[in-house]
């Protein structure tokens, strides 16, 4: 057990065992962050587009995701996000430079993916192995762990010479070791509520990062060159 | 000179190796003192890999059991032994080998000792040898992602090109996709292969490559570093609508749907449309298209127009793969007035009137006509507009090829000048106004200099000169404002024409001409509106060989020479202008042709044998090809036997020949009668006896004094004695009975009678006849004069003539009787001299049988018949039968009623002869 009530489905067949190892083996494959290709150097516009693009997209999915998550849960599903929980992280984007700015939705990112896995894997014994949710919650974990690494070669790219804290740098998230289902769908509804928002403002960050960033990068190698 | 680093290193190499080697050997040697197996040596390396291209080197170790040395070894390749240059002596038991390992090297590698002469060649130990290449480097890697819903799938498919190398080791493809987050593999074909990112990796960057691995290597394709757009492909745009508007004729509002949205993949579009059945797609410029749109405008259409309109999408940077097209959606056009002229034109038709003629004014649609054509107006010269209406559905503007309209067929007097003008009507308005001027036959304007054609690239072209127009003060504009080429088919008569302009020097027929078909094409110069004199040619599409042969005959037949003729193909079956004709003849299994023009229809073919059967056929040509006529047998003939002109110098040969021939037999003939004057004449004319030399004539003269006083009466007396010279036996005993049965033997037999005692007299035997038939006149003629001949003596049977007291002689002649009509002799018809005038004197000669008188009653008047009927001839005689009459008297000297016989002469014959003596 990780640490959660677990609802048995004795239904459980091959094909849904494999479906379950498939998403472990993905799992394990976004955790190895570094196994990747390396961050390419890119123009500063069309990676920060990119990058934006990407979130649109993930922000997009978690609209949908928190419908759908909603919706699979239940009577009082509107109840349990409106319920304070404060061990999910902040989705408010700190900083007072772009290059904090950045650091922080990269932190953001990452602060998410343990909390994104919990609720996969509370959900997973929660719903039917065939729910959407359960596949739209890995595709989340997915595309947010790729938007945390565009972030980090963006940062890179624009801020060679800052380092990159290896904790995030609102602290580590702390996650609570035992929660029974009530405080499982609370938990989840909050978590992908507060996702949601954070990639709302990272689209708006990423806009101002780019148009703060881009031009004057632009313009002051242009200086340079003269 | 110190060696350097890298010469170092090589020794070193080499020394490492040579130890290796010797140590093996060493254990090797030692093997079989463990081994419980005898063996007497083996091969390093065991059952190797080796790369075809390559050298490869092996060591056979000869133990002791082998009881051989190094100089006893010699490799083979299976059957075929290595040459000793590829040896290499390590020690006394251990030699090498290497060999260069090609596709045809064969498997076994095999160590043997030489064997003694008395000893087979003994196998040392041998190796398997797998050969194979090592793996080649896939190039053009790419990868593809298709929409899967409402998302991108997660699988990736990528296709590369492998090597071009048998693969002839088992050789593995393994596809790899790397992305910052992950790396991912899958299996794959020799070609093609797939991963499952689980999720596609939108807005990623991704890494893909294939590795290919066997037993001899591996090697990986270039990486394919992409950004995740770059693999996508997404559906077609979903429902494609059109959408037509009235008042807007010439254009249609396209709308579509994104196939995805816009946050995985934002697209631009590409439109493209046709009319319905042309296939001949008119894309929309893409700027037009490039925005993240959902509609255009179609604009610059044709109305009443039929369009079909497909969609099409891929990222609006241009990453990736255009999806494909969208399904057919159709709209058609609203309708618009014409825009355009109908396509006046006439056909002037021969009248049987003279100074007329029949012009047939006919029309297409006009190009421009946005709708379907529902009349036409007309108006001819001064006339009043007169409306044609069109009820043929199939007239509209959808199709391709304009039909044409036969509105009017009018007399038109060749002196008269004329304008037509037409206008068509659809259901929104009229086009503008075609017109078209007839001119008097006197004043049509000239034709083009010269014209000609030409075919290319499967069409008929035409090309003309234009006319040279210097000619003021006519009636129509000097300039020429278009032409007309019009096109009538020979084999069916049906016509097109087309319009050119002023300008235009060559044009293509724009018809659907048929091949082999034989077409007259014209060119009509037009002076606003004025139609010029034509120039017409024919010409074909593409020619061919003709579809039959020609008709062949054999006009006439000759001993040396026959006279083909033949018709002309018809034009629709000639397919081709003919080029020539050639006439082929077999006889006796050899044939011989004669190529002769086109024009020609009929030959003579010389130098033939005669009396020979000849087999003639004539192969008409075109440029494509021949066809041969159905052969024609004939034998020349032996002989000539009717004269031609075309042989004279036969015919005079002939002529002379038979001339020569004639005149020969002529000849011979006369030759002939020459040398058988005698017996001829004796055969056509026998001998006639002379009287002159009669010993009656010489008697005559001894008996006057009794001859004058005949006895008329005596004549019935005289008795006629038929002997046949031969038995010379008298018949006047023998036959007296038999001598009726015996007449008609003795009318064809010669007669000899005996006359007195003296001489014989043979009486006329037709007079016998005519004496016992009562005188039949069809046996006698008039003209007859019968002859006698003197056959035998008087010594007849033995008997001694009888004496003559006149003559004393003693043999007397007989005379034989003759029927000749041949004319009497000279000395007997006009006895002159004294013997004539003896004849005349001799009053028996002289007597007439009318002048006996008194004594003779009836028998004088039968007499007289008679002598009337044999001439004088039979008078002659009358003499004798005085004289038989004194010396035989028979009782049949009387006719049966008791007269004296008509004529005393014949009675004897009937009586029997009577030997003199």
């Amino acid at each position: 057990m990780s640490g959660h009530v677990k609802n048995m489905y004795p239904q459980l067949s091959i094909s849904q065992a494999a479906r379950t190892l498939l998403s472990l083996l993905l799992v394990a494959a976004i955790d190895s962050m570094n196994a990747g290709i390396a961050c390419r150097n890119q123009q500063c516009e069309s990676h920060i587009q990119r990058s934006s693009k990407l979130t649109r997209l993930i922000h997009m999915e978690s609209v949908d995701l928190l419908k759908i998550y909603k919706a699979s849960q239940g009577d009082l599903s509107e109840l349990f996000c409106q319920m304070p929980i404060n061990i999910v992280p902040n989705p408010n984007i700190s900083g007072l430079d772009p290059s904090e700015r950045m650091l922080s939705i990269y932190s953001h990112c990452k602060a998410f993916l343990p909390h994104l896995k919990r609720v996969t894997e509370q959900q997973r014994d929660l719903q039917p192995p065939s729910s959407p949710l359960l596949n739209n919650l890995t595709t989340a974990q997915y595309r947010t762990s790729g938007l945390a690494n565009q972030i980090k070669c963006i940062y890179q790219t624009l801020f060679p010479n800052l380092p990159i804290p290896l904790e995030p740098v609102d602290g580590p998230t702390s996650i609570h070791p035992s929660q029974n289902v009530f405080q499982q769908k609370v938990y989840g509804c909050v978590v992908l509520k507060n996702f949601k928002e954070l990639l709302s403002q990272i689209r708006h960050e990423l806009r101002t990062i780019k148009n703060q960033m881009c031009k004057s990068r632009t313009f002051a190698y242009t200086n340079a060159l003269f | 000179m110190n060696p350097t680093s890298k010469d170092m290193k090589g020794i070193m190499d080499k020394s490492s190796y040579r130890l290796l080697q010797l140590l093996s050997l060493a254990w090797l040697a030692c093997r079989p003192t463990c081994s419980s197996i005898t063996t007497y040596g083996t091969i390093i390396p065991q059952s190797p890999l080796v790369e075809i291209g390559k050298e490869f080197t092996a060591t056979c170790v000869v133990y002791k059991a082998a009881k051989a040395t190094a100089e006893d070894i010699y490799w083979k390749l299976k059957n075929v032994t290595v040459p000793k240059e590829q040896y290499t002596k390590i020690n006394d038991s251990a030699v090498s080998v290497t060999i260069t390992i090609t596709n045809e090297t064969a498997n076994w590698l095999l160590c043997e000792k030489k064997g003694s002469p008395l000893n087979r060649n003994q196998v040392i130990h041998g190796i398997l040898l797998t050969k194979g290449y090592p793996p080649e480097k896939p190039v053009n890697l790419s990868c593809m992602a298709v929409q899967s819903g409402r998302k991108i799938s997660s699988n990736v498919t990528c296709t590369w090109q492998p090597g071009t190398r048998d693969e002839i080791l088992k050789t593995t493809y393994t596809l790899f996709g790397s992305l910052i987050v992950s790396n991912k593999s899958g299996k794959a074909h020799r070609s093609s292969g797939y991963i499952d990112f689980g999720t596609f990796p939108s807005f990623m960057q991704l890494a893909m490559w294939v590795e290919v691995e066997n037993k001899l290597g591996k090697v990986r394709s270039d990486i394919l570093d992409i950004y995740a757009a770059d693999l996508v492909k997404t559906n077609p745009p979903s429902d494609v609508n059109i959408l037509s508007e009235n008042n807007f004729s010439r254009t249609l509002l396209v709308s579509w749907k994104h196939p995805i949205h816009v946050t995985y993949v934002t697209l631009k579009y590409n439109i493209r449309f046709c009319t319905v059945g042309s296939g001949d797609w008119t894309e929309v410029p893409p700027n037009d298209t490039e925005s993240y749109k959902e509609s255009f405008r179609l604009q610059y259409l044709k109305p009443d127009m039929e369009y079909v309109v497909q969609v099409r999408c891929i990222h609006h940077m241009g990453y990736g793969y255009w999806s494909d097209w969208s399904a057919n959606s159709t709209a058609r056009t609203p309708e618009d007035k014409p825009t355009s002229k109908p396509d006046l034109w006439r056909v002037i038709i021969p009248s049987q009137v003279k100074s007329e003629r029949r012009v047939q004014v006919m029309c297409k649609d006009p190009v421009e006509s946005n709708g379907r054509i529902q009349g036409y107006s007309i108006k001819i010269q001064d006339g009043n507009w007169e409306t044609v209406a069109v009820n043929d559905s199939d007239l509209d503007s959808r199709s391709q090829e304009r039909k044409i309209i036969p509105l009017y067929q009018i007399p038109w007097s060749d002196k008269r000048r004329g304008l037509i003008e037409l206008k068509a009507w659809n259901s929104v308005g009229e086009s503008p106004q075609a017109s078209l001027v007839i001119p008097k036959l006197t004043q049509e304007p000239p034709s083009v200099e010269w014209l000609s054609w030409f075919t290319q690239q499967g069409r008929l072209w035409v090309k003309w000169q234009p006319p040279n127009v210097t000619a003021t003060g006519e009636p129509y504009r000097s300039e020429v404002t278009e032409y007309i080429l019009e096109w009538v088919s020979v084999s069916d008569g049906a016509m097109d024409w087309q319009r050119e302009r002023r300008h235009t020097r060559t044009a293509a027929i724009k018809g659907n001409l048929q091949k082999f078909n034989r077409y007259n094409i014209s060119v009509y110069p037009m002076y606003s509106g004025w139609t010029g004199k034509p120039l017409t040619i024919a010409a074909f599409l593409e020619q061919g060989a003709p579809l039959e042969g020609p008709s062949v005959k054999v006009r006439r037949t000759g001993k040396n020479d026959a006279e083909l003729e033949w018709m002309e193909i018809p034009l629709d079956k000639q397919r081709g202008f003919i080029t020539n004709y050639t006439i082929f003849f077999i006889t006796g299994g050899k044939e011989h042709s004669i190529v002769v023009s086109t024009d020609t229809y009929s030959y003579t073919v010389k130098r033939m044998a005669s009396n020979s059967k000849y087999v003639v056929r004539v192969m008409a040509s075109t440029v494509q090809g021949s066809t041969n006529s159905s052969d024609l047998s004939f034998n020349t003939l032996m002989y000539v036997l009717c004269v031609y002109p075309s042989a004279p110098g036969q015919i005079e040969a002939i002529v002379v020949s038979v001339s020569i021939s004639f005149l020969f037999s002529v000849v011979l003939t006369m030759l002939c009668c020459i040398y058988k004057m005698d017996s001829i004449k004796k055969k056509i004319w026998p001998p006639v006896p002379d009287p002159s030399n009669s010993t009656i004539a010489k008697w005559s003269p001894d008996f006057t004094s009794k001859a004058d006083t005949p006895n008329e009466s005596a004549l019935g007396d005289v008795s006629i004695v038929e002997v046949d010279v031969f038995d010379r036996k008298s018949l006047c005993e023998e036959d007296k009975a038999g001598l009726p049965l015996k007449k008609d033997k003795y009318l064809s037999e010669e007669h000899s009678s005996g006359i007195g005692g003296s001489s014989c007299l043979s009486s006329p035997h037709q007079s016998v006849s005519d004496s016992d038939e009562g005188g039949d006149e069809g046996q006698t003629t008039a003209s007859t004069v019968q002859y006698s001949s003197v056959v035998a003596s008087c010594g007849y049977k033995g008997q001694t003539p009888c004496p003559l007291p006149q003559s004393g002689s003693s043999q007397t002649p007989s005379f034989t009787r003759s029927e000749s009509t041949q004319p009497l002799l000279d000395s007997e018809e006009h006895p002159e001299g004294p013997e004539s005038q003896r004849y005349l004197r001799n009053p028996y000669f002289g007597r007439l049988p009318g002048g006996n008188n008194g004594d003779s009653g009836d028998l004088e008047d039968l007499n007289q018949m008679e002598m009337k009927k044999q001439g004088l001839a039979l008078r002659r005689f009358c003499p004798l039968e005085e004289d038989f009459q004194q010396t035989t008297p028979t009782e049949e000297g009387h006719s049966p009623d008791g007269q004296p016989g008509p004529d005393p002469s014949y009675m004897p014959q009937l009586s029997g002869y009577r030997p003199q003596c």
